[in-house]
């Protein structure tokens, strides 16, 4: 991993055209900003983190004969 | 074309079966194209069979069959991303995770699937502050009715 070291008000410039600007920063908290092209998302890492595990636990595999719970349920 | 899937055997499927995600699924993101295949008729359950690994099966829902409240805003980027319009309007579906106790499984409410129905352009869409977790019991025990807050 790259670590640098910056200063408020100071900027990370990503290939061109994602800019990281630290905001601020007030104990533990870290306020920053980035600008980005609209298609790239960004989401906090734990969030994002919380959906890959459900993901992959949802991915899981199940015997499908177990199903039958849902075999009268009709779309509303 | 032939699918292979573990659960299903050989599949025979049309091109408009597929579903595509440009970006992957959250954990998944080399798996772009899935089959979509309806449990039964007129039921809000179905699998998505991802097209080149037998293995990678999801089974998913329309919600509101079970949360008839479950709301959202689409951000404009997202709309204008996948194509889509008040005159074409997303289909919305969660994904389901079956635990061994089958009576137990919940859906993913804060990441639903967005699908360009028209153009099978899918993406799974992450909600910012929302109410929702990952977890929501179809069946709740306790509360019927009554949708179950889970883990995050």
């Amino acid at each position: 991993m790259l670590a640098l070291t910056r200063k408020i008000g100071e900027k990370i410039i990503i290939s061109d055209n994602i800019c990281i600007t630290i905001v601020d920063v007030k104990g533990d908290n870290i306020r920053i900003g980035i600008e980005a092209p609209r298609d790239i998302k960004i989401y906090r890492g734990e969030l994002y983190e919380s959906i890959v595990a459900e993901n992959k636990q949802s991915a899981k595999p199940v015997d499908l004969a177990q199903l039958d719970l849902l075999k009268d349920i009709k779309t509303k | 074309m032939q699918i292979q899937s573990t659960r299903f055997g050989l599949l025979e499927v049309d091109e408009d079966q597929i579903i595509s995600f440009p970006h992957g699924l959250p954990g998944f993101q080399g798996k772009r194209d899935f089959v979509f295949l309806p449990y039964q008729n007129e039921s809000p359950f179905a699998y998505l069979q991802a097209v080149d690994e037998p293995n990678l099966t999801f089974v998913i829902v329309e919600p509101f069959t079970f949360f008839q409240d479950y709301s959202f805003t689409l951000e404009d980027s997202v709309l204008t991303e996948l194509g889509l319009s008040d005159e074409n309007p997303p289909k919305i579906f969660n994904i389901v995770r079956i635990p061994e106790i089958i009576k137990e499984m919940t859906a993913n409410l804060l990441a639903p699937i967005i699908i360009n129905w028209q153009t099978r352009i899918a993406m799974q869409f992450i909600l910012e502050k929302s109410p929702y977790t990952v977890r929501h019991s179809l069946f709740p025990q306790d509360s019927p009715g009554q949708e179950e807050k889970g883990g995050k």
